[in-house]
């Protein structure tokens, strides 16, 4: 378990910490701002100006709903691949594709060698930091996936561009300890999809985060897990943040098949629903993660980012999973 | 050998033009209930309208009605039959599109038709011939979970899409279908099941009446099966060709008792293919195989793609065809 490895890094946690998992909905009027700004009826410091209020209601809102690790809320992100695909040099945009039902995404292409130019997240997370006492994960999405998202112009084939991602976002990484970012969420939700290619994933996860000190967690959602588990458990990281709601924890079965060596947070509540799951179905979920491992492993949080709820479902689910989580505290007597 | 240039299945149904948004926009506005549903028909119309016509004017001799209307390849065939709901998304394949998956609580079973209104109106407005195209009876399977052993387990699931999707086969057939394509991605998953999928195309196949069947695979390579897809009760055998470049020169060295539509023009990536490489392995094919005719598309639905890249694409397959045609066969 990695709770002495958070000690070391001077982050004390309660049992069963809740966190999000990265996004959340963006408010009215920052998607008017959005909207403004990409007819260019606004400029980019006006934008910003109403991301930085957007980001500062989302640190409050977690704040006021006791959740333990807090996240920016992304509300300067489009895309989670566009965002850096737009930031690091090597890329154009692409044209829409569709990710599910009505939603379409630009997916980017690769045309010329990688290369981080400056930080990308950083001063982001510095903006959130500064607004909260609490601890703040830094997050951005893994090389594997910014590859698998992408068009592949420029390189030869996967694995190489995959490798070149992973040593430019390195420096995102590095710049983000440098700062004093300790948990970093690294977001890999392609990485189940093909088999085949894990190798090249654990590859890249080992050039973005060895000998880096900091309390590695990726986040993975939607995929076939049965045809990488228990390899994926060799990725170097110290958490799983993984979607177990949306498949009526399903994979509690697959995981059980082979010892679960690394903390675990534990999707409770399904994002891709209008419905705000009742308080004790929430906490029936997470008593069931009980059956995987320790109570001293457990992270709480929804399955996956919130963005595409609303702002009211987005607070009503982070409100079950935090009293869902302080249920099973006091029953743990902490 | 005659080479005629065929879509593979999806087309996007959005574009940066306004015009293409435009299923985008009536959509969401139905979903605040600011639109109706034969507004989004409409938009569906117009957007299948499209996609008819890029596809006619890049010089294809076969298209798609593009699966504009299309949720995902899923649902879009299983969420229509009783005995199944849908759920959740999943990911479909190893691509990062997302499908509703089917759960399945009874026998499934179709009760009205699935895609043939969808056909009559892409062959009404179509100047090309259309090929109809529809998710395969074994794919559909494996992305569906049962519930509550309600189905009697798999290969009855199997069984029941494959019934519902025969009398779809030959409604499509009836209706004047000459080229009816069943998708059986998840085979190459699978290919111990390879029995399995033979049992359903046969059952598939018997009310096609005169309609040729074509048996896509994609999503991965083909190759390790190729000998004994020759055996199918197929038509046209069409190729994912991209996951290994030796499969074309295996075709070339081995032949085939079926005709090939070659996925040559890669369906998910943005890079065009050398023309001249494409048309030397074609002229390989030719001399080697002796064929005397086969079909160039891109390797898999070309939703993957961004509209300006895919239409691209289609015109690209006229370029190979072209350097094919002026090289020394």
């Amino acid at each position: 378990m990695s709770r002495a490895k958070l000690l070391e890094l001077g982050i004390e946690l309660p049992l069963f910490p809740v966190t999000a998992v990265g996004s959340f909905p963006k408010p009215d009027f920052l998607l008017k701002a959005r909207t403004d700004f990409a007819h260019g009826n606004i400029r980019r410091g006006a934008l910003e100006k109403s991301e930085r209020q957007a980001t500062e209601f989302w640190i409050r809102q977690q704040e006021e709903l006791g959740v333990d690790v807090l996240v920016d809320g992304e509300m300067y992100r489009g895309d989670m691949v566009a965002y850096f695909a737009e930031n690091l040099d090597g890329f154009e945009e692409g044209g829409l594709v569709r990710s599910y039902g009505n939603r379409y995404y630009h997916k980017p292409i690769i045309i010329s060698e990688v290369h981080w130019d400056e930080p990308i997240t950083l001063e982001w997370w510095k903006y959130a930091r500064g607004l909260t006492a609490k601890p703040l994960k830094a997050i951005l999405t893994g090389p594997y996936t910014v590859m698998d998202w992408s068009f592949i112009e420029y390189y030869p084939d996967r694995r190489t561009a995959c490798r070149a991602l992973a040593h430019e976002l390195r420096k995102e990484v590095e710049a983000l300890i440098e700062e004093g970012a300790k948990i970093i969420q690294i977001d890999e939700p392609a990485i189940s999809v093909r088999p085949e290619e894990l190798p090249v994933a654990i590859e890249a996860m080992h050039i973005l985060t060895d000998g880096l000190p900091g309390y590695f967690i990726t986040h993975i959602c939607y995929g076939a897990f049965q045809n990488i588990y228990p390899a994926m458990l060799e990725l170097p990281v110290d958490n799983f943040d993984l979607e177990m709601s949306n498949s009526q924890l399903d994979m509690l079965d697959l995981l059980k098949k082979s010892p679960f060596t690394k903390d675990l947070s534990f999707g409770v509540v399904d994002v891709h629903t209008h419905l705000v799951e009742p308080e004790p179905e929430v906490e029936q979920r997470l008593r069931r993660a009980l059956e995987l491992l320790p109570k001293e492993a457990i992270w709480v949080d929804p399955d996956c980012g919130l963005k595409t709820r609303t702002a009211e479902e987005a607070i009503a689910k982070m409100q079950s999973v935090v009293t869902a989580a302080k249920t099973l505290r006091n029953d743990s007597g902490k | 050998m005659e080479l005629r240039l065929c879509n593979h299945s999806s087309y996007p149904r959005i574009g940066d033009a306004a015009e293409h948004q435009l299923l985008r926009r009536t959509l969401t506005q139905r979903d605040k209930g600011e639109k109706t549903d034969d507004a989004v028909r409409a938009a569906q119309d117009r957007l299948t309208e499209l996609a008819l016509a890029e596809q006619a004017e890049a010089g294809l001799d076969l298209v798609t009605d593009g699966q504009i209307r299309w949720d995902d390849p899923v649902s879009h065939l299983a969420g229509k039959l009783s005995g199944v709901r849908v759920n959740g998304l999943l990911r479909y394949f190893d691509t990062n599109f997302y499908f509703r998956q089917p759960v399945v609580s009874g026998q499934p079973a179709r009760t009205e038709p699935l895609l043939l209104s969808e056909f009559k109106f892409a062959q009404e407005k179509s100047s090309r011939a259309v090929k109809a195209v529809l998710t395969g009876p074994y794919t559909l399977a494996r992305c569906s979970v049962e519930e509550n052993a309600g189905a009697g387990g798999f290969d009855k699931i199997l069984e029941a899409y494959t019934a519902a999707l025969a009398a779809e086969v030959a409604a499509l057939a009836a209706a004047g279908a000459k080229v009816i394509q069943v998708e059986e991605p998840a085979l190459l998953k699978y290919p111990d099941d390879f029995a399995r999928l033979e049992g359903s195309l046969t059952a598939l196949a018997r009310g096609k009446d005169s309609a040729q069947i074509v048996l896509a695979l994609y999503f991965g390579d083909p190759g390790p099966l190729y000998d004994r897809l020759q055996t199918l009760p197929v038509d046209l055998l069409g190729l994912d060709c991209t996951y290994d470049p030796s499969l074309i020169d295996r075709v070339a060295s081995t032949g085939a008792a079926r005709t090939l539509v070659l996925g040559l023009v890669d369906g998910r990536n943005t890079r065009l293919e050398d023309p001249d490489a494409i048309a030397r392995q074609l002229e390989n094919v030719a001399r080697s195989a002796n064929l005397n005719l086969a079909y160039l598309s891109p390797s898999c639905g070309l939703e993957y793609l961004p509209r300006d890249r895919a239409r691209q694409k289609l015109r690209h397959l006229a370029v190979i065809r072209n350097t094919f045609l002026g090289s020394p066969a």
